[in-house]
């Protein structure tokens, strides 16, 4: 411990001019992110799991004439699937990554380093949000086009060209849109659902854990309700289904897309009573509405004791 | 340090205060159901002192300074740091303090250097260069590209007080900044903190070590209970209220004699047989003369002074050796 102390009058000055500012917490936000070893991890199964239908498709034996004939059909089917099986693995990255970016902070203490310096509560956690954001939608755009050039790949293998893209209509870019659109709602309330698990338990194993349980719970919850429905011969446990966040994000893609000529593919449990797109968008708000609420007063309020 | 000027408009640069009083706590409270952890403290640190905290286990030090850092809101009172209240101006004064609260905190999956570089980034215009200077500062340059996970405590702390430090701050708050230091880290934070000062800084310093805080700090605040129990300089503390340490021979008629005269009441025997006692006009010269006239030849007379151990023990009725 040799050396100078204090800093130049010039570098002082600045240092006590100094704030903490928004984009210097978004920049400390992705510099961290960037630096664990976790993020890069789950990108890499991500893209291998993107990957996983197409290989199986080309084990298929007849997708060649399915191809060939009907090229819509196959594209908008592929196209749903794809997009299925991307809300579901890029939400449990989002878990695992907002739950890393929110609890760790906690877990290490860190968070009183922050803030014992002057970083507003609610401005680190905006930053930190904003920060998952920037990285989910990079990671969906990344996604997305990661998915045309596999299907792209899958045509070239299949039938040695991709004259199949030729027969898409607007209407497929229309449903397309709006599977987008319930996949970016199903992120966002992801997101503010590990915010909130991770500010209750204010670490990252507890945010980790619950946010990873919450969905499996929601959907195997819908078992019981038709146990119990069974049982009781009660249409309210049948009612209940239609409450849960879990199926209705499930469902969502189907209830709002009624203009597709083919059904339309998802993946989960779905409520055991017919809900329309508003109803599972009300749902969904509401649930997203009760995290962000239970997170920013938890983080404005609640004494730092970590 | 800057390779370059650069010019900062003045209309940004916050007033300084020029107070002597650098933080003051004023009835500061903070209850947890019906239990008062700290109790209607009082409490100053002046400009350019080392001031120690001390407190048994639970006698509500690290709520304070929590209190102190905006980390944990009081439930009556208020806390100012130079000048300005911590609870409505503290994005605008706590960047001017280094704080280590408790053990080090820290990102464990980055090197030490990107740690510096994190908190940097959030902290704003802290450039490279004072990054190198921290860490040169505090002996980590050599090991500032491994991973946190691998450092000895010892290092964690080293890294804690860098971190303090990347602001250069004006008050400097450290939780047992000694913590898993070696023998030569803790002479090398000791030279630390006094150059801190020499150059302006204050430094309210929590120790478990006794013997390091009589060595560094100037003033001590002692708490108990979450009750300000003394604020003293280290001299007052130790000085044994101007008693004088004397041996002589007939030990029992020379208290006697002693515990007659106006000045000398509380004349005793300490544990080692020697008398202590108060001198006439308080002087040491006068004591002797009156023993020597009264056929009593002191061997020494020395001024008494109490190890602050001891001194911590009696004004918190510890006595259990377990001292924070």
């Amino acid at each position: 411990m040799s050396t100078v102390v204090t800093s130049s009058p010039t570098e002082k000055m600045i240092f006590h001019t100094s704030r903490p500012s928004f984009i210097g917490m978004l920049r400390g936000e992705l510099f961290k992110i960037s630096h664990q070893w976790i993020t890069w991890v789950l990108l890499v199964l991500l893209s291998g799991v993107i990957a996983l239908p197409y290989i199986i498709t080309l084990t298929v034996p007849d997708v060649k004439d399915v191809i060939n004939h009907t090229p819509l059909l196959f594209l908008t089917n592929r196209m749903t699937q794809n997009l299925a099986v991307l809300r579901v693995f890029i939400g449990i990255f989002l878990l695992v990554l907002t739950a890393s970016v929110v609890g760790l902070e906690y877990q290490l203490g860190t968070i009183r380093v922050l803030l014992s310096r002057g970083v507003g509560r609610l401005q680190l956690l905006a930053a930190k949000l904003t920060a998952v954001v920037i990285i989910a939608l990079t990671v969906f755009v990344v996604g997305i086009l990661y998915n045309i050039i596999l299907m792209s790949a899958l045509l070239l293998i299949m039938v040695g060209n991709v004259h199949a893209y030729n027969a898409i209509t607007p209407a497929f870019w229309t449903e397309a849109q709006q599977y987008i659109l319930t996949v970016l709602i199903s992120m966002g309330a992801t997101i503010l659902l590990a915010t909130a698990a991770s500010v209750v338990g204010r670490s990252l194993t507890f945010g980790l854990s619950l946010a990873l349980a919450w969905f499996p719970i929601d959907n195997i919850g819908t078992i019981f309700l038709y146990l119990a429905y069974r049982l009781t011969h009660s249409d309210f446990w049948l009612n209940v289904s239609a409450y849960l966040l879990g199926p209705n994000l499930n469902v969502m893609p189907k209830a709002l897309i009624t203009s597709a000529k083919t059904e339309v593919f998802t993946i989960g449990a779905q409520p055991f009573v017919a809900v329309d797109g508003a109803h599972t968008l009300w749902v969904t708000l509401v649930y997203s509405l009760i995290f962000a609420t239970v997170a920013i007063i938890l983080t404005w309020r609640r004494d730092v004791q970590e | 340090m800057v390779d370059k000027v650069i010019t900062v408009p003045a209309m940004n640069i916050p007033p300084m205060d020029t107070g002597d009083v650098v933080l003051r706590t004023t009835n500061l409270t903070k209850q947890y159901g019906k239990r008062i952890v700290v109790n209607n403290l009082n409490l100053e640190v002046n400009r350019g002192e080392i001031m120690g905290f001390l407190g048994p286990n639970g006698a509500g030090k690290t709520t304070t300074i929590r209190m102190a850092l905006g980390l944990i809101a009081p439930t009556a009172g208020s806390v100012e740091i130079l000048g300005q209240d911590v609870d409505s101006h503290g994005a605008r004064i706590l960047p001017r303090v280094g704080a280590l609260v408790e053990t080090p905190a820290l990102y464990l999956y980055m090197s030490g250097r990107n740690n510096l570089r994190a908190v940097a980034s959030v902290l704003g215009g802290v450039p490279a260069s004072r990054i190198d200077a921290v860490l040169e500062l505090v002996g980590l340059r050599y090991r500032q590209k491994d991973r946190v996970r691998t450092y000895s405590l010892g290092m964690k702390q080293r890294l804690g007080v860098a971190m303090a430090l990347l602001q250069d701050p004006d008050l400097l708050i450290l939780d047992e900044p000694a913590n898993g230091l070696d023998p030569a880290g803790i002479v090398e934070m000791r030279d630390l903190m006094h150059r801190l000062t020499s150059e302006g800084k204050t430094v309210f310093i929590s120790s478990h070590l006794l013997p390091e805080v009589q060595q560094i700090c100037t003033r001590v605040a002692i708490i108990n209970l979450g009750k300000l129990v003394k604020v003293s300089t280290i001299e007052e503390l130790i000085s044994g209220h101007g008693e004088f340490a004397v041996t002589v021979e007939r030990t029992a008629d020379a208290v006697a004699l002693v515990k007659a005269q106006p000045w000398g009441k509380d004349a005793h025997l300490d544990n080692h047989g020697a008398l202590i006692t108060k001198a006439p006009g308080q002087r040491g010269r006068d004591l002797n003369l009156f023993l020597v006239n009264a056929g009593f030849v002191p061997e020494t007379i020395t001024q008494s002074t109490q190890d602050l151990e001891r001194v911590f023990l009696e004004l918190t009725n510890s006595g259990t050796g377990e001292i924070q």
